[in-house]
């Protein structure tokens, strides 16, 4: 029994915000610990405290039994601690042999063949097999991610921080990375896991800290407490009953996909012969894990990307035969992925942010005058609809936390009666309570005829919220006949019939 | 005979500053920081080297002096870039300005116009050196690890900060050969000439940099395209006067070849774009 | 950036490189603003730099809006020129004037052209692609000169002169201001209102400042970054052109004194403020033309006002350019 890492009163502020407040951790050496929490909940910034990336405002830890503290990641890599984080931090233009050693090179002259051969070991000793002279670009996330556990062996890491290592990975490959993780484990390594996921928790961890809103809540061993508390700890409330919305079966079809086939950047058809359609007034959920093809589908619908065949029909309009524009003009609106880079200009104020998309469009715009008032006002509703905090409309949209970007981004959508709303992972970066007012304002618009398509790699908040639900998987959609967790987990992974 | 042996040292006089300066901006451009001021740092280590031979009657200690400048200018780059987060482009042209003025001011300013030669470089050791350059690039990017943070920084600064690799520091060294190597092409040219003129550099930085595009931002590409712009500028001062295939065309038709090059190259139709994934990111 | 220890380096080196240069620093100062604004002459030759400064500087500004950096006014501003002396030579009495002007702004258009969409489909870097323009520009328009334009009955590389009864006209005498003058200041404000007050003035800003989000905001953006390279081109060509009609009535070999470099210092200065392009193109036009009487009158080398200009951009992008500082998640 001895601890690999100790951390007391670890507290972290930005600026005025404070992340972290009088936080614990104690991880057991050689067990695989899972950290959980909310979004936000500040898992990811204890961990890049502890692998020196940032700096504690208060608070020490011990890394063995020897206090620790570090100036740079760098400092961290020496004691042993390695961290993955939930963005490879694979270059992919960097072959998987330069990944691998990079910041960890031999020395001032590297020996390919050496290193090479060095690597050909550590990979047999896992059981992976890499090329690897190949650019790392080729790599799936699921060999990214075995490469980035080499990596953390290739530097003798002792304690291994995982963020959320399986948000890229379907099912299957998660098992076999958690069998890999047992494996160091038995070698001697200590991990430590940051998820939200609970099942993998009661699964394969051993012990569990949880966080909620920057504090410390508690730590127990896996196997005293359950999931339902687990998630009544993560929430700090418990959690409320599924919604219960009705919507008429009878409803005519908003939106029909017809045989959708869309190619993916690799050329490969990443949309297979989708076909399916949404009823007038109701939100149906896409599950599926990440890289199904459900970004391929919505750039299809918003118009960014070409369809192979099929056809898109809003109402009575063919949707694939009209430019963005056009589509935005018949109601579509888009709740983006990456807000920082698809939803906002970061350097213009919220009041600008405010027409993007909506620019054309009164009272935004008269004929192709702008209308400052209008905008203004607008600005202000966008803001208020989900509580965005804001130094006032005129700041710069980047003065804002993701989380109110988000919000904001939000607001925007739901502007101006939206016909077909098209969120992708609405509820990143938002509290419970943020995400069910962001799905009250979708219903409050599919209530007046709209119609929504929302795609999320959380199953749980897609139960929570959708009407119905349908799944792909590889590009190919399918629509489960029952809401049963365990049977949309198998259509997931392709094992459905 | 005697035309072909002309062609060939010809190609290699033009060729050798070219190189030297295009592989300093593969190391500027490889770990990031895009830099159109080889232009300024290569004029200044001119008049440097001009100035300071003649007051000391010491090539060595002029084309030290010269090398100085430069790397002063490219450590100002640095500054500029890095530490401030200032526009590698604007801060460039600003370089390029102040690099011009400068060398004006100092020509105008210490230049005796009554001064008669200028003691030559050790010419083949320049030549040898700024040939061979671009093989030893090659293989320091490959077998090193320095080579290998170059690339990683030039290519996503923050996944290698990530990995425990200083992008600044990197990117430090990498100015610092910049400086030196666009100090060493100044000392060449000046060799070469033998006087001075103002602007002496006279537009070579741009080519420089044209010559690392159309190569792809790989050095032996590169060695190709200084040595092909040093031949045809070259071939077009032999063939001044003459036809060719039945036409005279005017010499500036000739010296636009280069920067046709690099558009047609620019334009994606010499085969994919290669520019650095992490050029010009903080 | 502490803004005002480089501002104190700054005018310590300037200083310093007048003591090197033998000249007493308050005279020097006395008589670049004497050669530049004391006196009618004065004023008319500062004048002859502000306009063209002026409208390659919106040139400039208006690409800077749409993401562009087009260092290649210099190249626009020289085709322009040349196409524009060269039409209004061959075209009689005032249709010259005016088919010279729009010859001028479809030139400096098509030579901007391929540098937007290079940007737009290739990926390829404006600097780049208008740096090696400009290059071509040069020489071409030398060859030009000196070979199927040049004016048989003069020595050096230029076109004829066009019949100054037929130039531009001026809008006042004593000084001379040209109704070129007018034409700048009307261009600056119909940007200013453009930009700021139309749906297409702020679809050309979404594009530059981010093409992804504003693709999705239904905007085409590789379209406007093509078109707004191209305009960008046109106001280039025809101060161009605007500089041969109103003071030069010719084209010669070297007819940018880098006035297209200089603009994007003014542009620069201006940020995001069309307006401020009025005293910025100001400042740059007096030491352009103070920098010619000090070095007659003090014998302080021309050099210097390339140093101050220098200086000045890198001054104003630190306060201008600078990032938004990164925030923690």
């Amino acid at each position: 029994m001895s601890l690999a890492v100790q951390m007391r009163g670890i507290g972290k502020s930005f600026g005025a915000v404070r992340a972290l407040d009088d936080v614990h951790l104690e991880v057991e050496a050689g067990t695989i610990h899972a950290l959980v929490g909310e979004n936000g909940a500040g898992k990811t910034t204890l961990m890049r405290i502890l692998y020196g990336a940032i700096h504690a405002t208060d608070g020490t830890f011990e890394v063995k039994g020897q206090p620790a503290k570090f100036r740079n990641s760098a400092g961290a890599i020496r004691a042993g601690i390695g961290m993955v984080s939930q963005h490879y931090s694979i270059i992919p233009d960097l072959t998987c042999l330069d990944n691998l050693m990079l910041g960890a090179e031999p020395g001032w002259t590297i020996d390919k063949r050496a290193a090479e051969q060095r690597a050909t070991e550590l990979a047999q000793r896992m059981g992976f097999e890499f090329d690897w002279s190949a650019e790392a670009s080729t790599l799936s996330p699921a060999g990214a991610q075995k490469l980035e556990i080499l990596k953390l062996l290739w530097r003798k890491a002792e304690i291994m921080i995982l963020d959320e290592p399986t948000a890229m990975l379907s099912p299957a490959d998660s098992d076999a990375l958690y069998g890999s993780l047992k494996q160091l484990v038995a070698d001697g390594a200590t991990v430590i896991v940051v998820t939200h996921r609970l099942p993998e928790v009661m699964q394969h961890c051993r012990d569990v800290t949880v966080l909620r809103g920057g504090k410390f809540i508690t730590a127990k061993p896996v196997a005293e407490t359950n999931p339902a508390e687990l998630a009544e700890l993560i929430v700090g409330h418990a959690m409320p009953p599924p919604s219960v919305r009705s919507v008429p079966d009878n409803a005519e079809d908003l939106l029909r996909v017809v045989n959708l086939t869309v190619a993916g950047h690799r050329g490969d058809d990443a949309v297979k012969s989708a076909t399916f359609s949404l009823h007038k007034g109701e939100v149906v959920g896409i599950a599926g894990v990440d890289g199904s093809g459900q970004r391929e589908l919505f750039q299809a619908l918003m118009g960014t990307s070409k369809l192979r065949h099929g056809e898109l029909i809003l109402g009575n309009w063919s949707l694939h035969e009209h430019s963005i524009a056009e589509r935005l003009r018949m109601g579509l609106r888009l709740i983006p992925e990456d807000r920082h880079e698809e939803g906002v200009v970061e350097v213009w104020s919220l009041e600008l942010n405010a027409a993007l998309g909506l620019q054309r469009f009164p009272p935004l715009a008269v004929g192709t005058i702008v209308n400052d008032e209008a905008r203004h006002q607008a600005a202000n509703e966008m803001a208020r609809r989900f509580n965005t905090k804001h130094g006032g409309i005129r700041q710069p949209m980047a003065s804002l936390s993701g989380g109110n970007q988000q919000r904001f981004v939000a607001g925007r959508a739901l502007f101006l009666t939206p016909r077909l709303i098209l969120a992708f992972q609405p509820a990143r970066g938002l509290d419970i309570d943020a995400t069910r007012h962001v799905y009250e304002g979708i219903y409050e618009e599919c209530e007046k005829g709209a119609g929504a398509l929302v795609v999320s790699f959380d199953l749980d908040e897609l139960l929570q919220f959708c009407d119905r639900i349908i799944v792909m998987n590889g590009g190919v959609v399918t629509q489960p006949n029952s809401r049963d967790r365990a049977v949309i987990g198998r259509h997931m992974v392709g094992v459905a019939s | 005979m005697n035309d072909l042996r002309l062609l060939l040292e010809g190609t290699v006089i033009l060729g050798t500053p070219l190189i030297l300066a295009a592989i300093g901006g593969y190391f500027s451009e490889r770990s990031g920081v895009i830099n159109i001021a080889l232009e300024g740092k290569m004029l200044i280590a001119t008049i440097t080297v001009w100035l300071v031979t003649i007051a000391t009657g010491q090539p060595v200690i002029g084309v030290a002096a010269g090398i100085s400048a430069s790397i002063l200018f490219s450590m100002f780059h640095w500054l500029l870039t890095q530490r401030y987060s200032l526009d590698p482009i604007v801060s460039g042209m600003a370089i390029n300005a102040i690099a011009f003025g400068a060398a004006n001011f100092l020509d105008k300013r210490f230049t005796d116009p009554d001064q008669a030669g200028f003691p030559k470089l050790p010419l083949m050791a320049f030549w040898v050196f700024a040939l061979m350059l671009p093989f030893l690039v090659w293989l320091y990017v490959r077998h090193t690890r320095g080579g290998l943070r170059l690339l990683a920084v030039g290519s996503d600064p923050d996944k290698a900060r990530q990995m425990g690799v200083f992008p600044q520091r990197t990117r430090f060294m990498a100015l610092i050969a910049t400086g030196v190597l666009c100090g060493l092409a100044g000392a060449l040219i000046v060799s070469n000439a033998g006087s001075y003129v103002d602007n002496m550099t006279a537009g070579r930085g741009f080519i420089a940099l044209a010559a690392l595009i159309l190569g792809g931002w790989r050095p032996l590409p590169t060695l190709a395209a200084c040595i092909a712009f040093g031949f045809f500028y070259q071939l077009q001062i032999q063939l001044q006067g003459t036809q060719v295939l039945g036409i005279s065309a005017p010499r500036e038709l000739w010296l636009c070849l280069p920067y046709i090059a690099t558009l047609v190259a620019l334009a994606g139709l010499l085969g994919r774009n290669r520019t650095p994934a992490g050029l010009g990111k903080p | 950036m502490k803004i005002w220890a480089l501002l104190a380096i700054a005018v310590g080196l300037v200083y310093g490189a007048l003591v090197v240069a033998g000249a007493a620093p308050a005279d020097t100062a006395q008589s670049l603003i004497q050669g530049s604004l004391g006196s009618a002459k004065a004023l008319e030759g500062t004048m002859k730099h502000f306009t063209p400064l002026l409208i390659a500087g919106v040139a400039v500004f208006f690409a800077l809006r749409a993401g562009l950096f087009n260092i290649g006014v210099e190249g626009q501003f020289t085709v322009g020129a040349l196409v524009c002396a060269v039409v209004a030579l061959r075209m009689p009495g005032w249709l010259g004037l005016i088919a010279g002007i729009l010859a001028a702004a479809v030139a400096g258009a098509l030579w901007a052209y391929p540098a937007g969409w290079i940007k737009a489909m290739r990926g390829g870097h404006e600097v780049i692609s208008t740096i090696m323009l400009n290059n071509i520009a040069g020489q071409l328009s030398t060859a030009a000169v000196a070979g199927p334009f040049k004016d048989p009955n003069q020595q050096g590389t230029t076109t004829a002169s066009i019949d100054p009864a037929l130039m531009l006209p001026s809008i006042w005498q004593d000084p001379r201001i040209s109704a070129a003058l007018l034409v700048a200041v009307l261009f600056v404000i119909g940007i200013w209102r453009w930009l700021g007050r139309t749906v297409p003035g702020y679809e050309l800003q979404a594009a530059g400042a981010n093409p992804r989000a504003a693709t999705l905001a239904g905007i085409d953006a590789p379209k406007v970054t093509i078109r707004a390279m191209a305009i960008s081109g046109a106001i280039g060509g025809i101060a161009g052109a605007l500089q041969v009609v109103a003071y030069e009535g010719r084209f010669f070999a070297g007819f940018s004194s880098g006035y297209g470099f200089d603009a994007l210092g003014v542009a620069l200065l201006a940020g995001s403020n069309p307006l401020i392009l009025f005293p910025s193109a100001a400042l740059f036009a007096i030491l352009a033309k103070g920098s010619t009487t000090i070095q007659v009158m003090n014998g302080v080398p021309k050099g210097i006002s390339f140093v101050i200009l220098g200086l000045l951009i890198v001054i104003f992008a630190a306060i201008r350019y600078r990032k938004v500082p990164v925030k923690e998640s």
